[in-house]
């Protein structure tokens, strides 16, 4: 049987017409290639030596491993092709040999893609926390003053960061810092830590790196008594005390090179790359809030507060209304019922003695924002440069 | 003996559309490693339904080998993303220096990488059993890049067709097809005249609107009066039509101009891609993908309506189910994202990308064919692995 086709020999680019001829078997045969011009044997190739190589639909390119890399037989007609295949049972078995590999390269690299992803998942908060260890604690406080400077202008339409009172001696302010040095006692916090309360309406309250703590007056205006801004003030000293901000920093930038890594495009610019780092990233913070509020509940053991006024506060803040504000801070503070239930889980009055607020104290901070409507520019400053 | 050849391009865009959604489909469950396997199977597709003098080209990279590319270039990123890390966490004005330079680096890292890629594709480019190759240096010719884009921004502009010729001839007299050598044998001046019309009008229109801006006055012609607000309204339209008609012309003219200085021994290219038929295609492109788009945003809008209305109705649900629900709503949005992406992806690629392959390569007459028949083989697959850098940096074209 003659198949006709064309012979490209590797060496010279001068594609021949020629007839090619199936000889003897699979183990043993070979194939004939024969030159339609000159007349003669042009390549002989033997059978177990053929390769399918990729090309057009329907079209049957052959390379042989006994020949030139670049040497083909081709056979572009439909009908020729068929039968060539159908005469030489070895190309059905290269393809599924082949095809198979295809498989496993493809089936071992997802998994070992799958496990860089599980590792990260699981391995990044663990790893955050050591990495972070290892950070200078000057180098942080650097870093949150940038930050705050940046936060300051990001929240610059809501009130920015400008301290209510700015005056430290203030029975408010003192209450304050005493509380925040108490609910520091025991711990190794390298930092000293400030609790700002600043004139901005968003309901909110975070930490940043660095030991810088902000409690928002839109959050103090919901605040009902001195149990729920001390669960709120102790949550915040939490995330002071492991650090969590920097962490956070150093999640996200890993994050952002996994997502990289997974979609292919390094710089991470896309959307899809943006949405995914932070759905990731939104569960490590979910770990720290976790984190946050059992230190929460340690100092309420010794300061005498009401923990679950926190998760009152949260949930207060959440029903008000399904607005923009809202979103920012269960963003931050996600409420689930798996928190509450932990913040219930412990009494503390039992253990205390000292109350966390006097009476006095607690009106004090309520008032610290009503008065701020004067000299709003001159305390901007202050406010920034942390005071 | 003067023997002319035609090219010709044969592949439906069904059949590219295939390649294309199977590969986004099989990218999900591979968690993103599948995009190789697509990449390959893509240029399969291209290659083979390429004909030139009646032989079709071959493309025999494989995806292994742009895979293990793509690791490569991991080594070279991660000290640049820790690098990146760093930046962030410093001042503001050290940010600028840095930023400015990273960009910098980044620009001369790509050209690395485009010649680097080029270098990949010719030597796993096989016509008539010849192979393709790339001689040449890719720091040599991301620093001549970086150079010539230097002197282009400091004469705003002015130098472009200095460097559009030093790069081509960088790249072609490069290029060899088996043992012969390719050479760009054009200049400045090949580029010149439709350049320097464009570049010339539309400055000078921007100088006419600022003018007239500036100083408020309209203009008398004989004894009609045209004011200032209208003049201006003229001319910006006048300049948006230009920069719009510019874009075409100037594809079409580079194209075939450029194309049509490359040889290789006796044989020369001679290409005419005309500017009308690019923009038909654009304006085809752009007529799908705003279909596509308030396709997109009416599903959205159904799947928004569906989850929304029945918790606006209940006023008593609870907190934690509407953010389990917002969940799931996330990554319902998150797939119908990346399937919107996709779509404007496959449009793009099937619309233009195979469209402009299709215009360049029927544009192309080979003169002097014959005289490849000579060509013998030379040169290595080379680089082994995968076009890594060039992966990452997303400097690939086809």
């Amino acid at each position: 049987m003659q198949l006709f086709g064309t012979y490209y020999d590797g060496l010279t680019a001068d594609p021949r017409a020629v007839s090619c001829t199936i000889q003897g078997t699979e183990a043993s045969g070979f194939l004939e290639v024969t030159d339609l011009e000159l007349d003669h044997m042009v390549a002989h190739w033997p059978q177990d030596s053929l390769l399918p190589v990729p090309g057009r639909k329907g079209e049957l390119r052959l390379a042989s491993s006994r020949a030139p890399a670049g040497a083909r037989i081709v056979f572009a007609d439909r009908e020729t092709a068929a039968r060539a295949r159908r005469e030489l049972p070895v190309l059905a078995r290269h393809r599924k040999r082949h095809t198979g590999r295809q498989f496993r390269v493809i089936g071992l690299s997802t998994m070992a893609m799958a496990s860089v992803v599980l590792a990260y998942i699981y391995g990044i908060p663990l790893l955050a926390g050591q990495i972070v260890g290892l950070i200078p604690p000057d180098m942080e406080t650097r870093f949150g003053d940038k930050v705050v400077i940046q936060m300051a202008s990001a929240l610059e339409d809501t009130g920015g960061l400008r301290q209510c009172d700015p005056d430290p001696e203030s029975l408010a302010n003192q209450a304050i810092g005493r509380f925040t040095r108490a609910a520091l006692e025991g711990t190794d916090a390298p930092f000293d830590v400030s609790v700002q309360v600043v004139a901005n309406k968003i309901p909110n309250a975070f930490a940043l790196p660095g030991g810088r703590a902000f409690y928002f007056q839109g959050l103090l205006d919901k605040t009902e008594s001195a149990d729920e801004f001390a669960g709120v003030m102790a949550h915040e000293i939490g995330h002071v005390v492991h650090r969590d901000g920097m962490q956070q920093l150093i999640a996200t930038a890993g994050t952002g090179l996994l997502v990289g890594f997974v979609l292919g495009d390094i710089t991470g610019l896309s959307v899809a790359g943006t949405v995914g780092a932070a759905l990731i990233n939104t569960s490590f913070s979910r770990d720290a809030e976790r984190q946050a509020d059992r230190f929460a509940l340690e100092v309420a053991k010794r300061r005498a507060f009401q923990p679950t006024g926190l998760a009152d506060l949260l949930e207060r803040v959440s029903k008000d209304d399904a607005s923009a504000q809202i979103f920012a801070l269960l963003s931050t503070h996600p409420l689930t019922q798996e928190r509450r239930a932990a913040l219930e889980g412990i009494s503390p009055m039992a253990v205390a003695t000292v109350p966390a607020f006097s009476q006095e104290e607690w009106q004090a901070i309520k008032a610290m924002c009503l008065g701020s409507g004067a000299g709003k520019s001159k305390n901007k400053n202050k406010a920034i440069r942390g005071d | 003996m003067a023997e002319q050849a035609t090219a010709s391009f044969i592949g439906s865009r069904w059949r590219l559309a295939g390649i294309l959604i199977s590969g986004y489909i099989l990218m999900l469950p591979t968690l993103g490693i599948y995009r190789f396997w697509q990449v390959t199977q893509k240029r399969r597709f291209y290659w083979s339904h390429t004909e030139i003098d009646g032989d079709g080209l071959e493309y025999t990279g494989t995806a292994i080998q742009l895979l293990v590319g793509f690791l490569f270039a991991l080594a070279i990123f991660l000290p640049l993303y820790g690098f990146f890390f760093y930046l962030s966490t410093q001042s503001p004005e050290a940010l600028v220096y840095g930023y400015t330079g990273a960009a910098l680096l980044l620009f001369f890292l790509s050209g690395y990488a485009i010649y680097r890629a080029r270098r990949f594709r010719l030597t796993r480019t096989l016509w008539r059993g010849i192979r393709f190759h790339q001689s040449g240096s890719a720091w040599a010719y991301a620093f001549r890049r970086i150079l010539w884009f230097a002197v282009t921004v400091a004469t705003a502009g002015l130098a472009y067709p200095f460097m559009a010729a030093s790069l081509w001839k960088y790249r072609y007299n490069n290029t060899w097809y088996g043992d012969r050598r390719f050479s760009f044998e054009g200049s400045w001046r090949t580029i010149a005249a439709p350049f320097y019309v464009v570049y010339f009008l539309v400055a000078g229109l921007t100088v006419a609107i600022t003018i007239a801006v500036s100083t408020g006055s309209g203009l008398e012609l004989g004894s009609q009066q045209i004011s200032s607000e209208a003049l201006v309204g003229i001319l910006s339209v006048a300049l948006a039509i230009i920069v719009l008609f510019s874009y075409f012309y100037l594809l079409s003219r580079f194209t075939s101009r450029l194309l049509s200085k490359v040889t290789a021994g006796a044989a020369s290219l001679k290409v005419r891609v005309r500017a009308r038929s690019l923009f038909w295609q654009y304006f085809f492109y752009a007529l799908l993908v705003l279909f596509a788009v308030t396709a997109f945003l009416l599903a959205v809008g159904f799947v928004l309506q569906g989850v929304l209305e029945p918790m606006l109705a209940d006023q008593e649900i609870e907190l934690s189910e509407i953010l389990q629900v917002g969940w799931y709503n996330l990554v319902m949005l998150g797939l119908l994202y990346l399937a919107f992406m996709a779509l404007l992806t496959v449009l793009s690629e099937t619309i233009l990308g195979l469209g402009f392959w299709r215009l360049v390569a029927r544009g192309t007459i080979v003169e002097n064919s014959d005289s490849l028949k000579s060509v013998r083989a030379g040169g290595e697959e080379s680089p082994l692995a995968g076009e890594g850098l060039a992966d990452a940096l997303n400097v690939g074209g086809y």
